[in-house]
């Protein structure tokens, strides 16, 4: 096999309208290849939608991939990514896309960029829409008629070059499809070893040409009317490229160490039937951790648990609830529709469990253990106040209510907090038992008082 | 644990985009799969992450992404290309309260339509619902194995519920289905990207960049994947993407039936709702009444063999979900004739027991 016949055959037929641009550009693209001799399966041509995109059927001995219209950057970038994370690798996106695909496509041309991933774009701007019928684009030159624009188009054109700098790509070149550089340009993009674009100024001989007074001869006319430089502009100095920085990552990163497993210990608790548990109280103040402390402690004696977090919409301020349900068999609906216990640690929380319906719900049953600042007068249920943040400090004040119920109602070792805990730092683990002693002794004293 | 089933099925690249309910899912990517070998990475949008991962997997690698309703809705065209080009890739679609931004922090099972019917051509594409966080696991697993199997877009259907409640998995309860890879393209020379040899159904894959010369479009094409205008070779091709499916429904059917075979009534769920259903069901037959309770994994296909055997002597069947209009039980309903169909449906929080419990006494009285 030739190299010749790995890329596109003088003879091919050409699938464009008579002097149409893209016919220049395919020829180019194809002397480009040849002067570098890459292997051919090493290449994947992926094309856009539009004229532009019938290129794939011109290479026969490439990976072709013809997308949808402006995706064409973000499925090579797929590809390429994927390339820099397996072994061997080496695959080289080509990209084609027409000025129209482009705009459309904005946000996956500067993602690439940013990642400076190992694609080249061939971005063929005849500006408009040729496919379609010749409308005007996002790159139609000003005064530039189209199907859209009969009186001429009146938005100014977009820079795309001047608009992936500030997105930090590396190589940048503009060519007339005209240019006897053109090969040269194509060759350079594809040889460079990170996100590489080349602008070919082109023309739609079906609509462009026919509506304006435009030949190949203007075309560096409306280049200069619009500061468009040409050749391969400068830019900023090399980066590392997204293949450099995944195999540095590589290298760098170690794997986490998962939390160990909860131990499981040989007592069981005294559960008989599903408990229903809501911990209210502040963002920030460890609500959520002390419900998951104790869902682990839990574990360690053989029950079942399910925790649900809820927060206002930002995360770090206003209320913060776990809704827990313990069970000696697994659990199946998660909802509250009616609390056992109710564990209220701040003003916040207990307002939002009234807005929420969770204080509606009580049943004369309920038990609702709430710090002594709060005003909690449910319709129904047991209430009793304690001086949790006082007392335990208000970080810890959600554990210690969970300490104080379970001094009243039994259902855990005290092994299991000690297997809940063993995992945590021993800074962190002290602050926990000291929490727990808190709500132990205020919970004690309830238990005597009453 | 969907996370986790997804690494366990053989997962080695996420693109993601944060959305709540599904950005634990993303996180957890991000945080595991570099030290396994793979690759997760934040994409600038969801129309880009799902790109990246249909890139990812024609290089040959298997990739999932996740997100929730809004960013679905931007995903539907690549979806199709996925399926078009028969690109395997898995969804994690994790459902909140629609429409629009909707409530980011708040379950729903509104997005069944959604996900379903969602390609022009109106194709089938698979859908596993899991409804606890063990079922999280398993059917990410059978939905990479669907997906590379069928060589076709699968998603994997939870909520804000499901996907954000923690609780306690048992390992060894686990049933882990065997690892499925897609089949790869032997012969070099003459490879046609989306020819079959019938009776199969599913052409052999050849990865972008490796020694095979693969023609991928997500035009109309003949088994070369050459672009043809009325061509009935092109139509053959788009039949088979049905067929396909069609081929392997019965075996991709997973339910969890609860049958009593004197029972006049079956009560249908899935998600989240199959766990309050199934609490109704016990609540029920401490009543002394007769019902039925399944639960389907699979919602698309339709698991038709387990429909009919589950209604079989049944007079009226509840369908319960989290949505206002019944979306299961208006795709169910094509199924179930000669029965009386009821749906029992809530927005805002989770249906209780006692609310299905209640709902089928009512009706049944
Ligand atoms: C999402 C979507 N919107 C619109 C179209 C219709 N469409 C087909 S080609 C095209 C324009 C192509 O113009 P350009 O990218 O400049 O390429 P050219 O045809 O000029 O080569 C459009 C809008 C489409 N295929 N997909
Ligand atoms: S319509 Fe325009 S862009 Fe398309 S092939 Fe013809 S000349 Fe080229």
């Amino acid at each position: 096999m030739t190299t010749e016949a790995l890329y596109l055959s003088p003879t091919a037929k050409l699938p464009y309208c008579r002097g149409c641009g893209h016919s220049l550009v395919v020829r180019q693209l194809s002397n480009a290849l040849e002067r570098l001799g890459l292997p051919p399966r090493s290449i994947v041509l992926t094309t856009d939608i539009g004229c532009v995109g019938l290129a794939d059927s011109l290479f026969p001995y490439l990976h072709t991939v013809h997308t949808t219209h402006g995706r064409s950057t973000a499925f090579a970038t797929g590809m390429a990514l994927a390339d820099a994370a397996m072994e061997p690798q080496g695959l080289k996106p080509i990209v084609m896309i027409g000025d129209g695909g482009a705009m459309i496509g904005l946000l996956h041309l500067v993602h690439a960029a940013q990642l400076n991933v190992d694609i080249t774009v061939l971005l063929h701007n005849n500006f408009m829409f040729g496919m379609t019928g010749g409308q005007h684009s996002a790159l139609s030159p000003l005064n530039w008629v189209t199907a859209t624009t009969p009186d001429g188009n009146s938005i100014p054109p977009l820079d795309i070059l001047a608009l992936l700098r500030t997105a930090h790509a590396t190589f940048l070149a503009r060519q007339f499809a005209t240019s006897p550089d053109l090969a040269t340009t194509i060759a350079d993009a594809i040889n460079y070893p990170g996100f590489s674009v080349v602008e070919i100024v082109e023309l739609c001989t079906a609509y462009g040409t026919r509506w304006n007074q435009a030949t190949g001869a203007s075309l560096k006319e409306i280049a200069d009317r619009q500061g468009y430089a040409i050749g391969e502009l400068e830019t900023e100095i090399e980066r590392p490229t997204f293949r450099d920085l995944y195999r540095h990552e590589q290298n760098v990163r170690k794997p986490k160490r998962a939390k160990p497993p909860v131990p499981r210990l040989n007592t069981t608790a005294q559960l008989k039937n599903e408990v229903r548990v809501v911990l209210a109280g502040t963002a920030g103040e460890r609500v959520q951790s002390a419900a998951a402390l104790l869902c682990r402690a839990a574990l360690s004696v053989g029950l079942y648990s399910t925790q649900k977090n809820d927060n206002p919409v930002t995360q770090g301020s206003g209320f913060s609830l776990s809704e827990i349900c313990l069970s000696p068999k697994p659990i199946d609906y998660t909802g509250m529709e009616c609390p056992d216990v109710v564990l209220a640690v701040s003003d916040e929380g207990w307002k939002e469990l009234q807005a929420n319906g969770t204080v509606a719900a009580c049943r004369e049953e309920t038990l609702l253990f709430v710090d002594s600042q709060i005003e909690a007068h449910p319709p129904m249920g047991c209430v009793v106040p304690l001086p949790l943040r006082r007392e335990a400090n208000p970080k810890r004040a959600a554990l210690a209510a969970i300490a104080a119920w379970l001094e009243n109602n039994p259902l855990l070792p005290p092994e299991a907090w000690d297997a809940a805990l063993a995992a945590d730092p021993a800074e962190r683990r002290a602050e926990s038992l000291a929490a727990l002693e808190v709500g132990r002794r205020l919970g004690g004293e309830c238990v005597k008082s009453s | 644990m969907l996370a986790e089933g997804a690494l366990a099925a053989g997962c080695r690249f996420f693109a993601g985009y944060p959305i709540t309910p599904a950005s634990e899912i993303y996180e957890v990517m991000m945080r595991e799969l570099p030290t396994r070998g793979g690759l997760a990475l934040s994409a600038p949008d969801e129309i880009s992450s799902l790109c990246y991962c249909v890139g990812a997997s024609l290089r040959g690698l298997k990739a999932m992404t996740a997100t929730s309703g809004p960013g679905w809705a931007l995903m539907i065209e690549t979806v199709q290309y996925a399926l078009m080009t028969e690109t395997p890739i898995v969804v994690a679609l994790v459902q909140r309260l629609g429409p629009s931004t909707g409530g980011a922090t708040q379950g729903a099972q509104g997005d069944i339509w959604l996900a379903e019917f969602s390609t022009s051509g109106g194709y089938t594409l698979p859908v596993f619902s899991p409804s606890n966080a063990a079922e999280s696991y398993e059917l990410a697993i059978h939905a990479f194995n669907w997906a590379e199997r069928l060589r076709t877009p699968v998603i994997l259907l939870s909520d804000k519920e499901v996907g954000m409640t923690s609780e306690v998995v048992n390992d060894e309860a686990l049933q882990i289905p065997d690892l499925v890879n897609r089949k790869r393209a032997t012969a070099t020379a003459d490879y046609a990207p989306y020819a079959v040899q019938e009776p199969e159904t599913v052409p052999a894959f050849a990865a972008v960049g490796e020694e095979i010369k693969t023609t991928v479009t997500g035009s109309a094409h003949d088994p070369q994947g050459r672009l043809r205008k009325n061509s009935p070779q092109v139509i053959n091709v788009l039949q088979r993407l049905q067929r396909k499916i069609e081929a392997h429904a019965e075996e991709m059917a997973l339910v969890r039936p609860d049958l009593d075979p004197d029972a006049r009534c079956l009560l249908i769920s899935y998600g989240v709702t199959a766990r309050a259903a199934r609490q109704a069901v016990e609540i029920l037959r401490g009543e002394g009444l007769r019902v039925s309770f399944l639960q389907i994994q699979s919602l698309f296909p339709i698991p038709r063999k387990w429909l009919d055997w589950a209604t079989a002597g049944v007079e009226m069947v509840f369908v319960a979900e989290e949505n206002l209009t019944g979306q299961y039980r208006a795709a169910l309903t094509p199924y179930l004739s000669g029965k009386r169909i009821f749906g029992i449906n809530q927005i805002g929080h989770l249906i209780s027991p006692s609310h299905i419990a209640r709902a089928v006494e009512g009706l049944m009285a």
